[in-house]
């Protein structure tokens, strides 16, 4: 008698935990869609974002997922550097529009601001000042193709763009070199990566034709501390770890100033080279792309002439 | 549990209630939802069944030589007639006799019903071995779970296939008791082998529960054994049916079948994110089927699951732990646990190739449900929630206070099934924390068709990602989007590109960014917060 006792109650407690489990099912449902900001709040922090922008200024939302809502409300103001960063210089703000608690800094911010459950932050970034941007100005490069110690000129040209799709590799721009029309992969243009993380990479694509070096010569480049460079193999690609490495050499003034070895699974990774010490007049900076086997390597580099903010003489002081 | 109570016509009007009230849902709900990627590929290859069959009438002779047969059922030959088949009669239907509103009602009909006698069979199965409230809850538990009644829309193998390894179990079950189903057991199964090959699994797990049940039979000193008869059947009839079905198999039999099941076992490996990892190649965690039947079915369904499990755990004791049974049943509970685990199982062996979609192991489900109307039934008995008040309403209103959520949920999860998660994920924003996938298949794109015909209202073209072009056609053969509104093959040709948001998806993205110049879309289509696709527009394009 006692033991039924016993089960009743245990039974009426598990009813009672069912019966809970509805209701914070219930409950909980429309809490979460309740927490969605309107479009009210989002107009509102964009247009506060806005009024206060700078072109140096990159905008990003939090969590990350978010990023499409905020790019659709203030994406007119994004250049492809400032929304696919190759590296971190020339930016001098950070704006953050974030929803639900979340975050991409610890730090804290400089300016903080709450709309309606959009919450709007700024920090300004010590970063280094960009000088030269070696991706914006890569149309008025020149480009070759080295075949049996003879070098070919490729011809920059307004050209057919690629369709798209998943695993097409990054989208062609409609200008760019074309070392070989029968090899459509085989061109040097501005394009956006995606990198191991899917991040998106603002860079050159310059795939590697085999051991005979593919090269992107830039004149008059003005040089400040340091160049930064970066590079990756295309996601879909990289992710493999099946193929050869490639190799980046850049030569400043036709000194061979750093190698980057690129294999696959080291993502979007490079190197920084110092130029504080060399003279101040307009260089010659070559990149030249190279692989024992062409294969599949979506090579994808960036290179950024930088003078850190404290050469400046305190300018962001 | 009882071992069998013979229903009653009561019992099937409850059924056809069921069955008929689904379908009408569906019908209802479907032109909501664009045609997935995989229906159009289906609906492809269904029109060539239908021309085949056409011509098997028009010109029996020449439709059953090699080269017509080749021709009609050469495109898909990776996936069994039965459906593909059951699609080409319901548009043929259509076709002659006009039938349905529009041309994808025709195709997915099959698989809608498919979905709504499933419901039936789990009231009929569930009622005959527990009180009618349990039955009731567990046939309304499977309809109200989200991702089922986003696959039960369409013209696919996935719901068919629940439906087909439901009604295997059930005729198995059955004949273990009454002989007179054995050969009836062989044709379902061979239909269950003709839907998808889920159903490959299926002898393995009758012969388990077979093996328990003569072990306890022996045990407990019975004279009256259950026949192994059923396995001969399977096997003989099963692939009889599945040949019988599939034309592509009636030449070159033996190779055909090998590259068919050699296809399946050597599957491409799609990639998916989970736990925000995109995994694009084997091992996918055990946890997967797990976590995301955790994640994507209602809480107190999955509880009352759960309940129903411990309540009949000394049931499911193998025979050797228990003491000789005196009566004679069926183990009932085991077959029912074989056939839910068993899939989940499959998919979580770490040499499965990925396939990540709960529509890969959605043929546990039923059994999912069955167990929480179980759990129901045990809860409201040994609480005796009659007895407090003396009536029996407060029982339906527990059983209804218990669906609710997965009810509310499923209604507020359409039409955007597959990206739906439930509280525990932290519904739709709090799964995209957590890194998992948000869809597939490109169907969200009917969700959008007002939007773009609004934007284009002189006609133009659209890059439609991962909305193939058979989609696109058929949603404008619908009247869903105008005709001078074509899919466009390249995306800076496009007046709009769409990118739907999944996470290797992002080089789409990216691409549209260079194609334009722009990375900032026209329009995202979220749902709870989230985005589910990205539009941009042409920059091109003249000014409206």
């Amino acid at each position: 008698m006692a033991e039924a006792g016993r089960n009743l109650g245990l039974a009426a407690w598990v009813w009672v935990l069912i019966a809970a489990l509805a209701v914070f099912e219930l409950v909980a449902h429309p809490m979460i869609r309740e927490a969605t900001p309107s479009d009210e709040s989002w107009n509102a922090a964009a247009a506060f974002v806005r009024a206060q922008y700078q072109p140096s200024d990159r905008i990003v939302g939090a969590p990350a997922w978010l990023d499409p809502i905020v790019r659709n409300r203030l994406g007119d103001l994004l250049s492809l550097r400032m929304a696919a960063p190759p590296d971190a210089a020339g930016i001098d703000r950070l704006w953050e529009l974030s929803i639900r608690g979340a975050g991409s800094r610890d730090e804290p911010p400089a300016l903080e601001e709450e709309f309606d459950g959009v919450h709007v932050r700024m920090w300004s970034l010590p970063g280094d000042a960009l000088i030269y941007d070696f991706v914006e100005e890569i149309s008025g490069a020149k480009v070759e193709l080295v075949v049996a110690d003879r070098s070919k000129a490729c011809p920059w040209v307004a050209a057919r763009q690629a369709p798209g799709g998943l695993e097409r590799g990054p989208m062609t721009p409609r200008e760019r070199f074309v070392c070989d029309p029968r090899r459509p992969w085989l061109w040097v243009g501005a394009t956006v990566v995606a990198d191991l993380e899917l991040q998106p990479r603002r860079c050159i694509w310059q795939h590697p034709a085999g051991p005979d070096p593919v090269r992107a010569i830039f004149t008059d480049v003005p040089l400040g501390d340091r160049l930064l460079i970066r590079g990756a193999i295309d996601y879909q690609t990289e992710r493999r770890r099946a193929h050869s490495p490639v190799t980046l050499r850049v030569w400043i003034n036709d000194q061979l100033a750093a190698e980057l070895v690129h294999e696959d699974g080291d993502g979007w990774s490079g190197l920084e080279i110092d130029t504080a010490e060399l003279p101040r007049e307009p260089a010659i900076v070559r990149f030249e792309t190279t692989a024992d086997d062409p294969d599949s390597r979506l090579f994808c580099w960036s290179a950024s002439s930088v003078r850190s903010r404290r050469s400046e003489g305190g300018s962001d002081e | 549990m009882n071992d069998a109570r013979a229903l009653n016509g009561r019992d099937h009007l409850i059924g056809a209630a069921l069955c008929i009230g689904y379908l009408l849902l569906l019908f209802g709900t479907a032109s909501d939802l664009a045609m997935s990627r995989d229906e159009s590929f289906y609906v492809h290859a269904a029109k060539n069944a239908a021309n085949w069959i056409s011509q098997l009438f028009a010109d029996p002779s020449s439709a059953l030589k090699q080269d017509s047969i080749d021709r009609a059922w050469r495109y898909n030959w990776e996936h069994p007639a039965w459906m593909k088949l059951s699609f080409a009669w319901s548009w043929l239907a259509q076709k002659h006799l006009d039938l349905f509103p529009n041309e994808s009602l025709a195709f997915r009909f099959p698989g809608m019903l498919t979905a709504a006698l499933l419901l039936w069979l789990i009231y009929a199965w569930g009622a005959s071995v527990m009180r009618r409230e349990g039955a009731l809850f567990a046939a309304l538990a499977f309809a109200s779970m989200p991702r089922v009644f986003y696959h039960s829309h369409l013209a696919c193998f996935d719901i068919p296939i629940a439906f087909f390894v439901t009604l295997t179990a059930y005729a198995y079950w059955r004949s273990l008791a009454d002989r007179r189903w054995v050969p009836w057991l062989g044709l379902i199964f061979g239909l269950a082998l003709a839907t998808k090959h889920n159903s490959w699994i299926l002898p393995g797990i009758f012969l388990i529960h077979f093996l328990w049940l003569r072990r306890d039979q022996a045990r407990s000193g019975q004279s009256e054994r259950a026949s192994i008869a059923w396995l001969p059947s399977m096997l003989l009839l099963g692939p009889l049916v599945l040949i019988g079905t599939w034309p592509w198999l009636w030449h070159d039999t033996g190779r055909r079948l090998l590259a068919y099941a050699s296809f399946h076992l050597r599957h491409v490996h799609y990639t998916y994110e989970y736990l925000g990892i995109n995994y694009f190649e084997p091992p996918l965690p055990i946890s997967v089927p797990f976590v995301m039947t955790l994640l994507t079915v209602s809480l107190t369904v999955l509880a009352l699951c759960l309940l129903g499990l411990y309540d009949r755990r000394a049931e499911l004791r193998p025979p050797w732990l228990t003491k000789p049974r005196t009566r004679n049943d069926r183990r009932t509970e085991v077959l029912w646990f074989g056939c839910l685990l068993a899939p989940l199982f499959v998919i979580a062996l770490p040499s499965t190739p990925i396939f990540g979609g709960t529509k890969h192991w959605i043929t546990s489900y039923p059994f999912l449900a069955l167990f929480a109307g179980l759990g129901l039934v045990a809860l409201v008995e040994r609480a005796e929630v009659s007895s407090w008040m003396g009536r029996r309403w407060p029982t339906w209103a527990f059983a209804a206070l218990c669906l609710l959520p997965a009810a509310l949920q499923t209604a507020h999860s359409h039409p955007f099934g597959l990206s739906h998660y439930t509280p525990l994920a932290g519904g739709v924003p709090g799964a995209a924390d957590l890194g998992m996938n948000r869809q597939f298949w490109g169907f969200t794109s009917g969700s959008l068709v007002d939007w773009i015909a609004e934007r284009l209202p002189d006609g133009g073209s659209v890059w439609t990602c991962d909305t193939t072009h058979g989609s696109w056609a058929m949603m404008q053969r619908d009247g869903l989007i105008p005709s001078n509104i074509r899919a466009e093959a390249s995306m800076s040709a496009a007046d709009l590109v769409l990118v739907h948001h999944e996470a290797h998806f992002a080089e789409v993205d990216y691409q549209a960014w260079v194609a334009f110049g722009s990375v900032q879309p026209v329009y995202v289509l979220q749902y709870d917060g989230v985005p589910i696709i990205s539009v941009y527009e042409n920059p091109a394009r003249p000014e409206r």
